[in-house]
């Protein structure tokens, strides 16, 4: 018998913002340990925080662009435990009254096509500061250079039932809050961070199993990983006869295997209160408006949009969107008035490999038209054309015809210069002369290959041909 | 000798001669600041408003000179590396650092006997308490040491031991002087607060240091308190006498000087009129359900992995460096706070007791916006219901501490401006009679005050 | 509504503090004494208005997004209980991972 599996996400996003959440602060990365700290990061006495507007403001964003709906008034409150990376015993948050709730991520599922995952809430919240493990011995060491830095915390409906989906769900939640330049939610620096709570019951079953929360996912395929591991584990349970506890588990990319952390049981009682240091949060109708107007376009339209204009195939305009730079340089390169279909090969093919490894784009998108444009005008094989496109990402700004005739890569189509070739390959064949003339029409294509090979692929193929033809007839 | 140089010398010998009697007052203190103090004052420019103006500071307003430990263990020597905000305006407007002021612990108690560093004296009768948590900036001014002193209210320790001490203790409206640098005890409630020897000193010092502060976001951008010009009497305003604040059985002394001021007032030409502020009678236990629960969170801090002394404790981990640097760094009523606070936060208990306590306080402060609204300009009340009792007097129960304060919290709880001015001795002891204003009309206060001080004779026996 | 040692000492945990053997009695009571004293707030009718009443401002004004914190006249160094390379220094525990 079948298990369904139900799983939710809590995402947190770093803001892409120059100052702390609650001081001035910067929020670079890997500075020297405790050198961005003030008397507010630091949880000093006497201390005060003080919001930071454009945390407020990307923080709107990253929710209108998930059609999330942001409330007027909300709340900043104290979240209390005790930590060593927490300097003031309690982290700032937000609870009972968040910046926004509902909304709603659309992705392709794995196994169900197209679905909407449901958004519960987006809040504002602080980071915690670093703590170093290994650094001295029977020590810990704490860098408070993070401490404070804004967060937008995205909690997730249990709308996903499966690992795959619950990838499909970062991939698409990702690609959103970067194309409203709310994060750059990379995962390796920590600006993308991910829970996961998980459960499993039988099909059509009203009632949700008892979930657990799996942390230290530190990227998008050990998601998949760890839930996987995680929903045979529970299944391995219930079908054992056992219950699923209601307990943390930590994710062991090596192992592949979820370990038990605690119990929540034994888990904190975060005394939520209201910060009297902060008094509410609010947001006037107009300034919600002009947000929602200032919203770049979102991936989902982008890739509507290329397949109508474009006219190119669902797969291809998926793919080009993926990345924001991927499909601004796909949308210059077609501006070049080459064919959009040609373009989204070229886009796909040899720049997708280059970006992907360098994230750069060494052939600009003018010169890739034109590149492009020289294959469509029969001046260029394609062949041809690839190795211009290598010598163009490593040359310093030639125009493509130029490399191509520096490297002799021009078609011929010239009859004087094809009909030498032509004499010379029927010369070294006769065998095969005597079966053409014999009937063997198939042969003609070996005569062309033998042609091209001779004019080491300059020799225009819809040229020779009529040469070809012309020189078995006569003789 | 120039003045900063002069006052310098001259408060460092009153301030030695206050310590050698045994008062203590003060927690740090030393010539060589002093000095450094009126040497800065000379060589600035301009002498400005509070020119070689010595000023005591309550030890748990942070300054870069002295420690601040806010008579507590758990920050014994701790430097801070910034200042207050209202202590950069002080030394801005030409006064001097003088010394750190004795205190209750983290500012928890009403007679300066929580302190971990000993409890300090009153300074007519040392078998008596000085009120408190400012008992030390209270003391200081009252035994003629320093004329000014910054104090803090969270529920009444500025007005409390002025009224013990016969001194002038000015709350302002919250939101009307920085909290940036005071250490945080109940963040909704505390206000950085003056004591002065007349109520023109008080208002000078509280004018230098209030106005909006991009630092602290509950402060409200609103010009700075203007010292006002004393009125020429009282004609024109109407005067409250709350009922709820004159009981049965209010010590004797206390209401003859309450009656005298009454007098006082009535030959001022104002009017006087009777008003109710019936949630008043919950102003105690609301204040101490909030007061603890932001106190809970705002002593979390106090963990010894940044700053501070630690105790590493048995179990050499975390949690028992923790538990250890905590539980013997803090004395026995801030633990019993911090328990109480966690307690009303704590899970199934959140809404019985903060959320109540919250409803509650809307409808203390709700009463005196009612009062104000029905055509009142000030209210009048007694600052405590005795004057300075006996020291031990009221440590083994903490009820009975925490209703010292029994006058005065609601007003706290409310957020306004109140004063409690000298009116009179009873058995040799000073009496204080609070003014209340509504919020943000600090200056009608202190110009009321000002013109009521001229004719109450406070150092004259009441009998009763 | 009275406290018992156990919840006395649940609280305690949460808020990190040891409780001396032989006080914990005493705490107890006293606890109690302050619960019984501030629980006179059920008198009051629930109809009270839900709002909390905030004496600060009506809400909060933000700071622009621009670097300049307030400067430290001494390092983290200069008041660090344990301090090295530029970290603070805590006893590492087993359960650390434990968020
Ligand atoms: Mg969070
Ligand atoms: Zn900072």
């Amino acid at each position: 018998m079948s298990w369904e599996t139900v799983v939710g996400l809590e995402v947190h996003v770093q803001l892409s913002t120059r100052t702390k959440m609650f001081c001035a602060c910067r929020t670079t990365f890997g500075d020297p340990p405790n050198t961005n700290v003030c008397p507010t990061c630091l949880g000093l006495p006497g201390a005060l925080p003080v919001p930071n507007a454009q945390a407020v403001r990307l923080a709107t964003r990253a929710a209108l662009a998930l059609g999330s709906s942001v409330r007027g008034r909300s709340v900043f409150a104290r979240k209390n435990y005790f930590y060593p990376d927490l300097p003031k015993g309690y982290q700032i948050s937000q609870f009972d009254q968040p910046l926004a709730t509902g909304g709603r991520v659309a992705l392709e599922s794995p196994e169900r096509g197209r679905i909407e995952v449901g958004i519960t809430r987006l809040h504002l919240e602080e980071d915690a500061g670093k703590l170093v493990h290994d650094r001295f011995p029977a020590k810990t060491a704490v860098d408070l250079n993070r401490a404070g830095t804004p967060l937008a915390e995205i909690v997730s409906e249990p709308d996903m039932r499966s690992p795959g989906e619950a990838r499909a769900y970062l991939v698409a939640l990702r690609q959103i809050l970067v194309y409203a330049g709310v994060s750059d939610c990379s995962m390796e620096q920590g600006s993308l961070r991910v829970d996961a709570n998980i459960s499993v019951r039988r099909p059509g079953d009203a009632r949700l199993g008892t979930k657990t929360e799996v942390k230290n996912l530190n990227s998008f395929a050990n998601v998949e990983r760890a839930l996987e591991a995680e929903r045979l584990r529970q299944i391995a349970l219930l079908e054992g006869g056992e219950r699923v506890a209601q307990v943390t588990l930590l994710f062991n990319a090596g192992s592949g295997q979820v370990k038990p952390l605690r119990s929540k049981e034994e888990s904190h009682d975060y005394r939520y209160f209201p910060d009297p240091d902060l008094p509410p949060l609010v947001l006037s109708p107009e300034w919600i408006a002009d947000q929602r107007a200032e919203l770049p376009e979102l991936p989902d339209a982008r890739r509507a949009r290329l397949e109508i204009a474009f006219g190119i195939p669902a797969y291809d305009a998926r793919v080009l969107t993926s990345e924001v730079a991927l499909a601004d340089y796909f949308e210059s390169v077609a501006a070049a008035g080459v064919e959009p279909k040609a373009a989204a090969n070229w886009v796909m093919g040899d720049v997708m490999s280059t970006y992907n490894e360098g994230g750069t784009f060494p052939v600009s998108a003018e010169r890739l038209g034109s590149l492009i444009a020289l294959v469509r005008d029969g001046v260029l094989s394609h062949q041809a054309a690839k190795r211009v496109y290598t010598e163009l990402a490593s040359s310093l700004g030639e125009e493509p015809k130029v490399v191509a005739e520096r490297l002799g890569l021009v078609q011929v189509s010239d009859e004087g210069a094809l009909a030498g070739w032509v004499d010379e390959v029927l010369a070294a064949h006769p065998a095969e002369v005597e079966r053409f003339r014999g009937g063997e029409a198939k042969l003609m294509g070996f005569f062309v290959g033998q042609v091209m090979k001779r004019s080491k692929g300059k020799a225009d193929p819809k040229a020779v041909q009529p040469v070809l033809q012309e020189k078995l007839r006569s003789g | 000798m120039s003045a900063g140089a002069t006052a310098a010398r001259e408060t460092g010998a009153r301030l030695a001669a206050a310590d050698a009697a045994g008062l203590n007052a003060t927690l740090h203190w030393s010539q060589e600041l002093l000095d450094a103090e009126g040497a800065r004052v000379d060589a600035m420019g301009r002498p400005g408003p509070l020119a070689a103006l010595p000023i005591a500071i309550k030890d748990n307003i942070v300054t870069t000179e002295q420690p601040t430990t806010c008579g507590s263990r758990i920050l014994e020597g701790y430097l801070s590396p910034y200042d207050a905000t209202a202590v950069r305006r002080l030394r801005a407007a030409g006064a001097l650092i003088a010394c750190k002021a004795n205190m209750d612990e983290f500012a928890m108690g009403s007679s300066t006997e929580h302190s971990a560093f000993g409890r300090v004296k009153h300074p007519i009768d040392p078998t008596r308490v000085p009120g408190g948590s400012s008992g030390g900036s209270a003391a200081l001014v009252a035994a003629g040491v320093v004329p000014a002193a910054l104090g803090s209210e969270t529920g009444g320790s500025v007005r409390q031991p002025a009224s013990f001490c016969g001194v002038v203790g000015v709350k302002p409206s919250y939101g009307r002087v920085s909290r940036y640098g005071l250490v945080a005890f109940g963040s909704s409630l505390d206000c950085i607060s003056a004591f002065g020897r007349t109520v023109d000193e008080a208002a000078r010092v509280l004018s230098a240091m209030s106005g909006h502060d991009p630092l602290d976001a509950t402060t409200i951008d609103h010009p700075p308190v203007a010292a006002p010009a004393p009125l020429p009497d009282l004609k024109g305003l109407r005067i409250g006498l709350p009922r709820e604040y004159f009981p049965a059985d209010l010590h004797p002394g206390v209401a003859a000087a309450l009656q005298r001021t009454e007098d006082a007032i009535r030959q001022l030409g104002a009017e006087l009129c009777d008003v109710s502020l019936p949630h008043s009678r919950y102003a105690v236990p609301t204040y101490y359900i909030v007061a603890p629960a932001e106190a809970a969170a705002n002593l979390a801090r106090y963990d010894g992995v940044r700053y501070g002394p630690r105790k590493v404790g048995p179990g050499g981990d975390i949690r028992a460096l923790y538990q250890a640097t905590r539980g013997e760094g803090f004395g026995a009523e801030v633990r019993r706070r911090i328990l109480v606070g966690t307690y009303v936060l704590s899970a199934g208990y959140y809404d019985a007791y903060y959320r109540k306590a919250q409803r509650v306080r809307a409808l203390i402060a709700d009463d005196f916006r009612r009062a104000f609204a029905s055509g009142v300009d000030l209210l009048l009340t007694p600052t405590t219901p005795t004057p300075a009792f006996r020291a031990g007097e009221k440590t083994e129960d903490p009820v009975a501490m925490y209703l010292a304060d029994i006058f005065v919290c609601a007003i706290s709880l409310a957020g306004l401006p109140a004063l409690s001015l000298p009116v009179g001795l009873t058995e040799g002891l000073p009496v204080g009679a609070q003014l209340i204003a509504p919020f943000f009309e600090d200056e009608r206060l202190l110009a009321a005050a000002a013109a009521l001080e001229r004719v109450v004779a406070a150092t004259a026996e009441v009998g009763g | 509504m009275t406290i018992g040692r156990d919840q006395v000492l649940h609280v305690a945990k949460l808020a990190e503090l040891a409780v001396r053997e032989g006080e914990l009695d005493r705490l107890v009571e006293q606890l109690n004494r302050i619960v019984d004293y501030v629980a006179q707030l059920d008198e009051v009718p629930g109809d009270a208005p839900a709002d909390p009443f905030l004496p600060g401002p009506p809400s909060v004004a933000l700071r622009q997004d621009v670097p300049g914190p307030v400067p430290l006249t001494r390092p983290p160094a200069a008041f660090a209980p344990e301090f090295a390379d530029g970290f603070f220094l805590v006893p590492r525990h087993g359960a650390m991972e434990d968020l």
